[in-house]
């Protein structure tokens, strides 16, 4: 088994060195033509060497420079708003967390890719992640429908649920589809400090807020009752919403450390990669780790499914995308040059190669592809199945303070702080109160029984 | 030639450098805060569009539930963190000082913290206050201690978090406390000693009074880092559990970045700086009172 | 010196070592975390097999420019820190002369105390806008700028306290003899808080070596300082522990030698204070 992972893996990078090495010398994956030189605002992450790659590879087959300005993820908002706010952008090329996206499409601050290049099109196999990289700013949305094209997604962040395949294989489990599977898991395996049953963040603001997410669509609740029809009447503090909550708190207190308040991603992956937890929700973008001899004790050993259900219901799946979109304030042949890159890096070969690389493609032939058999992309399955239950929350400019409150609020019920009732409840009046400062159609549901 | 001309308008030039810095870097973008702390901005095709919205602000300023309980984080942080880093820095200080031998290498070791970027004195704290596989849990594990929720317990994550600033920058005061202690003047502490005073007399009526300024400064120095903590909490606790480590300029960068509201984190910036002006006039005018009163008892 | 003696030398003794395990406990932990491998972080093994494979990745991998860091940090922190003392002692000296009990001084002084306490993070947008107009953006220049700006109010503040000390007479002395105004500073009165000078040169030195929130605004790729350097370990999803500890291992060995190697001149500058 050992050996066999091994000899795989061999031959993948023997495929990959085949692959790239000649690729060089042959013609580019498609013709760009001689373009000014780029600079990209990127985050560092664990797919950034991935994407490091295949820029090289881009400037070897075309000549064609891109610079990359790998700035810590604390710094990058601020980093994208300076650029955009004044003068002449130093970026071409502008990595935005989906969450910043709307501040972005709704200021104006970026070109509607197809103002630059009247025949650029997103290939059909791109995925998009909800539309979020369409910008209907009559209806306030992103949509397709109305919208113009802003960008394209370079990685497609989504939740999977990790779990450890020799545990449960050894006492005769299932992988879990819905959380009571995830909490009779749990009751097996949970040994502590050893082995934790189930994890996940628990971390104030965004961690917590995300995290939960899935619990939430999956158990029908929502925040807001349908923003995309201006109808931003909160719906938070829902029986629904109770329940998801319910079940989260209930989960993370009986299968997670003490220190689950605290509970942040580097914890949740620290505690998976030393085989000290048995299952974990957790973002697709963590997977690199797990397979890394240096820094995971549990190579081979992990795999992913789905993230589980309620019963009777669909998986919530909570979409963590960024978008790569172009400035308005840099002169039209540095724009040019971006497109020109853009069209290289979503060819099915660059993805292929972006893939191969260490990098989450974006195109669903890639995903559909041999890679999918190959052992070290056994990620890929859970991956494409989720994306039809993929959503997108907060897609509204008030989507910052959203998260503030439901961050904090969430993560004073899971250590105690207050009830899950009077959480939600604070939560929605917090909310509401946000809207109308926003002049939105607001309201709220009966108070939950605290 | 050139130094009878320097002489003649040193008078005049030697306070320009300083400042042209502060008006252009400092008061310049500080009152750009006013007009921003009155409206509330927008931007739309590219531009910000400002509408003059100074009640809203006011309104958000007061109706402000976390920023209550980050002033009352803020000022216990501050005052327990400043208050163990004089006791500590002082001491470590004066007993340095009076090493016979070894003096240079103490130095050295005890001021490596604060050669160490916040971010990084974070993280690597954060592994320390691990749980499952911290040094400290650890630590304790072999005593036979239970372990600590160090970061995850409401009750242990603030003070958790002021040991980390304690680490950080108890150096800072030991470095200019050891300044000042090593330029005393010799003749008074010999004379204390032929006199026969015992070393805590002469620490407590001779040390610590001319040491005066100097421990003033570090304290009001140390105070306003303290304050203005960021990185390592950041990085440790961002603020939780629930709001049990939430300081002032971690609400501040979540209402003026994370949540893009200019207007308003404007009016919570001019709010502090107004609060802490306040504040140090009151300090200054009560110590100028009773330094006055003082020396009315002392003349009688 | 003071001369310790008996039980208090002892207690004396016991203190410097406490405080030096404090110390130096945290930081030895973190220099063996990077010579493990993030596994073994991970677990917080005690037994372990160590590497130099971080001190390679962040030292000569392509990724990371630590090198170049290190120089960016090293010119910022130098210059800023000459440039300070400059200015802040020949501000401190024109207050300490002429302004002292003016209200022009102590608005001044007011205003610089307060400066002080803003959170840096309500200038950095002002000042990206500024420098960006003047095309300093992604310079040295800026970032030596606003390092002054940040250093200057600790600067005055701890010359003038230098300056008060200097004994009135010397002055009134000086002036009969003839004596002008600057080369009264320059040649007698500078001497005599070189410590000053000191204590604010290290802390100077110090804060714009750590600088990490203006550095990460100002500057981009080519002008990065080491924080932001040693930020970027610090990802979205997973913090790079052992690179971290690496390049801070690394990052603190140029400012220690410094130091080190300055501990003579800094012992003996703040006994020629003394002498006074």
């Amino acid at each position: 088994m050992q050996f066999q992972n091994m000899a795989a893996l061999a031959a993948a990078g023997a495929l990959a060195l085949a692959a790239t090495g000649p690729a060089a010398a042959q013609a580019p994956f498609a013709n760009v033509g001689k373009q000014v030189d780029i600079s990209i605002l990127i985050n560092s992450s664990p797919w950034f060497g991935g994407f490091e790659k295949i820029v090289d590879l881009y400037e070897k087959q075309t000549g064609n420079k891109v610079k990359l300005d790998v700035t810590p993820y604390g710094g990058m908002l601020e980093k994208g708003r300076n650029a955009v706010r004044a003068g002449t952008s130093p970026y071409d090329i502008l990595n935005l967390d989906a969450l910043w996206t709307i501040e972005f499409y709704e200021g104006g601050f970026l070109k509607p890719l197809a103002e630059i290049d009247p025949t650029f099109a997103l290939p059909a196999e791109v995925l998009t992640f909800e539309d979020s990289n369409y910008w209907n700013a009559q209806q306030r949305w992103r949509t397709r429908d109305g919208g113009q094209l802003m960008g394209y997604s370079p990685n497609g962040n989504i939740h999977v649920l990790y779990y450890r395949d020799d545990l449960l294989k050894a006492a005769g489990l299932e992988p879990p589809k819905t959380w009571d599977d995830v909490a009779a898991i749990c009751q097996k395996l949970h040994r502590p400090p050893g082995m934790y049953g189930f994890i996940t963040r628990g971390e104030k603001g965004n961690p917590i807020r995300y995290d939960w997410t899935p619990f939430m669509q999956g158990a029908g609740a929502s925040i807001v009752r349908a923003p995309k029809d201006g109808d931003y009447t909160v719906t938070i503090n829902s029986p629904q919403a109770l329940q998801a909550l319910d079940r989260y708190i209930s989960l993370q207190k009986s299968c997670a450390p003490p220190n689950v308040g605290v509970l942040g991603q580097g914890d949740v992956i620290q505690l998976l990669a030393t085989g000290t937890a048995a299952q974990g929700l957790a973002v697709i973008a963590a997977w690199p780790t797990f397979d890394d001899r240096q820094r995971s004790a549990v190579v081979g050993k992990i795999n992913t499914v789905v993230v589980p259900a309620f019963p009777g219901r669909n998986p919530g799946v909570a979409i963590g995308n960024w978008v790569f979109a172009v400035p308005k304030n840099i002169p039209a042949e540095r724009q040019r040059a971006a497109i020109a890159f853009s069209n290289w890096f979503l060819t099915a070969p660059a993805q292929r190669a972006y893939a191969e690389g260490g990098g989450i493609p974006v195109r669903s032939d890639t995903f559909a592809s041999d890679l999918a058999s190959r052992p070290e992309f056994r990620w890929m399955k859970a991956y494409i199945d989720s994306q039809p239950f993929a959503r997108q929350e907060l897609g509204y400019a008030e989507g910052a303070q959203v998260e503030a409150v439901l961050g904090l609020r969430l993560n004073q019920a899971l250590v105690g702080e207050m009830s899950p009732a009077r959480a939600l409840n604070t939560a929605a009046r917090e909310i509401e109160a946000i809207f109308q400062r926003g002049g939105r159609r607001t309201g709220q549901l009966t108070p939950l029984p605290e | 030639m050139i130094s009878e001309f320097a002489n003649r308008t040193f008078k005049h030039w030697s306070l320009w450098p300083c400042l042209g810095f502060l008006l252009a870097l400092s008061v310049y973008p500080v009152l750009q805060l006013i007009p921003m702390a009155l409206s509330t901005i927008e931007f739309a095709d590219g531009r910000s569009v400002w509408s003059f919205t100074p009640r809203r602000n006011l309104d958000l300023l007061l109706g402000d539930e976390v920023l209550r309980d980050a002033v009352v984080n803020t000022l216990f942080f501050v005052g327990l963190s400043v208050a163990i880093e004089m006791v500590l820095g002082f001491f470590a200080a004066l007993f340095v000082a009076c090493m016979p031998r070894g003096r240079t290498i103490a130095c050295t070791v005890l001021i490596l913290p604060i050669l160490l970027p916040g971010v990084a004195i974070g993280s690597m704290w954060k592994l320390m206050y691990n749980y499952n596989f911290g040094l400290f849990n650890q630590v304790a594990g072999v005593l036979g201690i239970e372990p600590i929720n160090w970061l995850g317990d409401t009750q242990w994550a603030l003070l958790s978090v002021v040991i980390v600033d304690v680490w950080h920058w108890t150096p800072f005061v030991f470095l200019i406390l050891y300044a000042a202690i090593e330029s005393l003047p010799q003749e008074v502490l010999e004379a204390a000693r032929i006199d026969g005073a015992s070393a805590w007399q002469t620490i407590r009526l001779i040390i610590l009074p001319l040491l005066g300024p100097a421990l003033a400064v570090a304290a009001v120095f140390r105070a306003i880092t303290a304050f203005k903590a960021f990185d390592q909490v950041y990085l440790l606790t961002s603020g939780g559990p629930g709001t049990s480590t939430e300081l002032l300029s971690l609400h501040l960068n979540r209402v003026f970045f994370e949540q893009n509201q200019i207007g308003y984190g404007s009016m919570l910036s001019l709010a502090i700086i107004a609060v802490i002006s306040a504040s140090i006039l009151v300090a200054r005018w009560t110590s100028a009172h009773l330094e006055r009163g003082d020396r009315a008892g002392a003349g009688r | 010196m003071i001369p310790l003696y008996g039980r208090t030398a002892w207690i004396g003794y016991g203190v410097v070592a406490l405080a030096i395990l404090f110390i130096v406990g945290p930081m030895v932990w973190i220099f063996v975390n990077s010579i493990k491998f993030q596994i073994a972080i991970f677990t917080g093994a005690w037994v372990f097999e160590p590497t130099l494979a971080n001190y390679k990745e962040v030292l000569f991998s392509r990724r990371s420019d630590l090198v170049g860091n290190l120089l960016n940090s090293f010119v910022a922190a130098f210059a800023s820190t000459a440039a300070v003392l400059v200015v802040g002692s020949l501000g401190a000296y024109g207050i300490h002369r002429w302004h002292r009990r003016r209200l022009f001084a102590r608005l001044l002084l007011g205003w610089v105390l307060v400066f002080q306490m803003i959170p840096v993070i309500t200038l950095v947008g002002p000042w990206y806008l500024l420098f960006h107009s003047l095309g300093l953006y992604n310079t040295l220049l800026a970032l030596v700028l606003t390092h002054i700006t940040i250093n200057l109010p600790m600067t005055m503040w701890i010359m003038l306290t230098y300056f008060n000390e200097v004994p009135v007479e010397l002055h009134e002395a000086a002036t009969i003899d003839g004596c002008g105004d600057f080369t009264m500073f320059w040649r007698i009165v500078l001497p005599l808080v070189v410590p000053g000078l000191i204590s604010a040169g290290i802390l100077s030195f110090v804060f714009s070596w750590n600088d990490f929130a203006i550095a990460l605004n100002l500057t981009a790729r080519d002008t990065a300082t080491v924080p932001v350097a040693i930020a970027r370990f610090a990802q979205q999803f997973e913090i790079q522990h052992a690179q971290m500890a690496a390049s801070s291992m690394i990052a603190i060995v140029p400012a220690l030698l410094l130091i080190a190697f300055g501990q003579r001149y800094i012992v003996r500058g703040l006994t020629t204070g003394a002498v006074k």
